[in-house]
C-alpha cells in the first residue's frame, strides 16, 4: 500500500486537535494537549481495563439488580432474570432489547477488544481494514450497555406507591455502570494505528 | 490500492501545513481541495476525517442555544406519571439521580445525573463559550479550554441511550399501571435531538482551524 505516515516523517499528530508537530515537541502548538507520537502503554492500559471490565461484570449478572418490593414481600431480580421474565410476559421486542445490551454488547465488545490487542502485539500481518472498522464498532456499542441501569434508575424513581410497590436498585447495577465506564475507557486507550504500524513492518 | 487518490509516493512527498494524519491509521492526507459540504474519509482506512462547512459555527450555536432552552424545560415539569390502585407517583428528571441518592446508591446517583443531565448541559455551555467567541473573531481566554473540555467530555453524554432506557421501562411496567407522558418528556426528546445536532456539527479539525486563524489574528 502506498501511503505515508506521519511518523516516518518524523511528525506526530495532536490527539485532540489533529495538528501536526514534530516529534520532539511535548506539547501541542495549537491546542497545548500533551502529545505523543502512539498513546503511550496503550495495549498495557487497554488489556488491564478489560480484565477489570470481565471481573466487574461477573458481580453484575450475579447479584440483584433491583428488588421489587410489593405488598410486604420483596423479590429480587437479576439481569438474565429480567429477561427471563419479560419473554414469559411476552414481551419479546423488549427482552430482546434488554438481552443485547446487557448480554451481547458487552461480551461482544469484550471479545473483539481483546482480539484487537491481540492482532496489534502479534507479529504476523493482519487486515488492518477490518480490524479498523471493528474497532469504530466496538467504540460506537460501548455506552448502549447503559441501558438496563438507566431502566433501573426509572423504575426507581416512577414506581414508589408508599407500601404497596416500591422498586429498590440492586448491588448490581452499580457494578454494571462500572463495568461499562471501565470498558468505555479502554476502547479509548487503545491506539488503532498500531494495527497499521504492524501492516508497514511486513510490506518494508 | 484503490481509493489511494491521494497518497503519493514518498520520494516525492512534500509536506505541507493542508496536511493530516488520521487518527486511526496516521496516514497523511492532503486536505486542501476540500469545498463546502464535503467530507472528508480517509483512503486508507476509511476513516471518518473532517466535514467542511462554511456555516457550521452559526448551526451549532443555535442547536446548542435551543437544547440548553430545552434541557430548562424537562428538568421543570413532570416527566412520567403512574397511577396504580387508586395511589400516583409522578417522577421528574432530576429524580431519576435523586431517587437513587435516597435508596442509599449516592454514586450510581451521581453516575446517572452526569450522564444524562450534568454533562450534556455543561457541554452545551462549553460549546457556547467556544464557538461564539470563533463567531465573533474574538480571542477570548477561554477559547482553547473551552474547546479542550468539549472533545473530552463528548463520549460521557449518556442522553440517547437514555431515551432508549425510559422507552424499555414504559412497556416494562405498562401492563400494571396507567402511564402519562408529561411535557417534560417532551423537551427531552427535543433536547436530545438539538444536542445531537450540536455535536455531530462541530467538527474536530474545522474549529481548530478557526481558533488558529481567530488567535493569530489577534496575538
Ligand atoms: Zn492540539
Ligand atoms: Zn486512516
Amino acid at each position: 500500500m502506498k501511503r505515508t505516515t506521519a511518523a516516518s516523517c518524523g511528525m506526530s499528530s495532536c490527539h485532540v486537535c489533529y495538528k501536526l508537530a514534530s516529534q520532539s515537541a511535548h506539547q501541542c502548538p495549537r491546542c497545548g494537549a500533551s502529545m505523543h507520537q502512539r498513546k503511550p502503554g496503550s495495549l498495557q492500559r487497554t488489556l488491564a481495563l478489560l480484565v477489570t471490565g470481565c471481573l466487574l461484570y461477573i458481580p453484575a449478572n450475579l447479584l440483584p439488580i433491583m428488588i421489587t418490593d410489593q405488598l410486604g414481600s420483596s423479590e429480587p431480580s437479576t439481569i438474565i432474570g429480567g429477561v427471563v421474565l419479560l419473554v414469559q410476559l411476552g414481551s419479546i421486542p423488549v427482552a430482546g432489547v434488554i438481552f443485547i445490551a446487557s448480554v451481547m454488547v458487552p461480551i461482544s465488545k469484550f471479545a473483539a477488544m481483546y482480539y484487537l490487542c491481540w492482532c496489534a502485539a502479534k507479529e504476523a500481518p493482519s487486515n488492518a481494514l477490518k480490524m479498523s472498522k471493528l474497532y469504530r464498532i466496538t467504540e460506537f456499542i460501548g455506552k448502549w450497555s447503559m441501558v438496563d441501569v438507566f431502566v433501573v434508575a426509572i423504575l426507581v424513581a416512577l414506581v414508589s406507591l408508599g407500601g404497596v410497590l416500591v422498586i429498590r436498585p440492586g448491588a448490581a447495577a452499580m457494578a454494571f455502570a462500572g463495568m461499562v465506564m471501565v470498558t468505555m475507557v479502554a476502547a479509548e486507550s487503545f491506539d488503532p494505528r498500531l494495527l497499521w504500524d504492524k501492516m508497514d513492518d511486513v510490506n518494508e | 490500492m484503490q481509493g489511494d487518490l491521494q497518497g503519493e509516493e514518498p520520494a516525492e512527498f512534500k509536506l505541507s501545513s493542508q496536511h493530516l494524519a488520521c487518527p486511526s491509521c496516521d496516514s497523511l492526507i492532503d486536505t486542501s481541495e476540500l469545498v463546502d459540504g464535503d467530507t472528508a474519509t480517509c483512503p486508507v482506512c476509511r476513516g471518518f476525517l473532517t466535514k467542511f462547512t462554511s456555516d457550521g459555527v452559526s448551526r451549532v450555536i443555535s442547536y446548542a442555544t435551543s437544547a440548553l432552552i430545552l434541557l430548562v424545560f424537562s428538568c421543570a415539569f413532570p416527566f412520567l406519571s403512574f397511577k396504580a390502585s387508586g395511589l400516583e407517583s409522578v417522577m421528574t428528571l432530576p429524580g431519576t439521580a435523586i431517587m437513587l441518592y435516597t435508596h442509599g446508591m449516592t454514586d450510581l446517583a451521581l453516575l446517572v445525573g452526569a450522564f444524562i443531565l450534568f454533562i450534556p448541559s455543561l457541554i452545551m455551555v462549553l460549546l457556547l463559550l467556544f464557538y461564539i467567541p470563533l463567531k465573533l473573531e474574538i480571542a477570548s481566554p477561554w477559547l482553547v479550554f473551552a474547546g479542550r473540555s468539549v472533545f473530552a467530555l463528548q463520549h460521557w453524554c449518556m442522553v440517547d441511550v437514555f431515551l432508549i432506557g425510559v422507552i424499555v421501562s414504559l412497556v416494562k411496567i405498562v401492563s400494571m399501571a396507567t402511564i402519562i407522558l408529561g411535557i417534560s418528556f417532551f423537551a427531552y426528546v427535543g433536547f436530545a435531538i438539538c444536542f445531537t445536532l450540536a455535536l455531530t456539527n462541530t467538527d474536530r479539525l474545522q474549529c481548530w482551524l478557526a481558533v488558529e486563524r481567530v488567535a493569530g489574528n489577534q496575538f
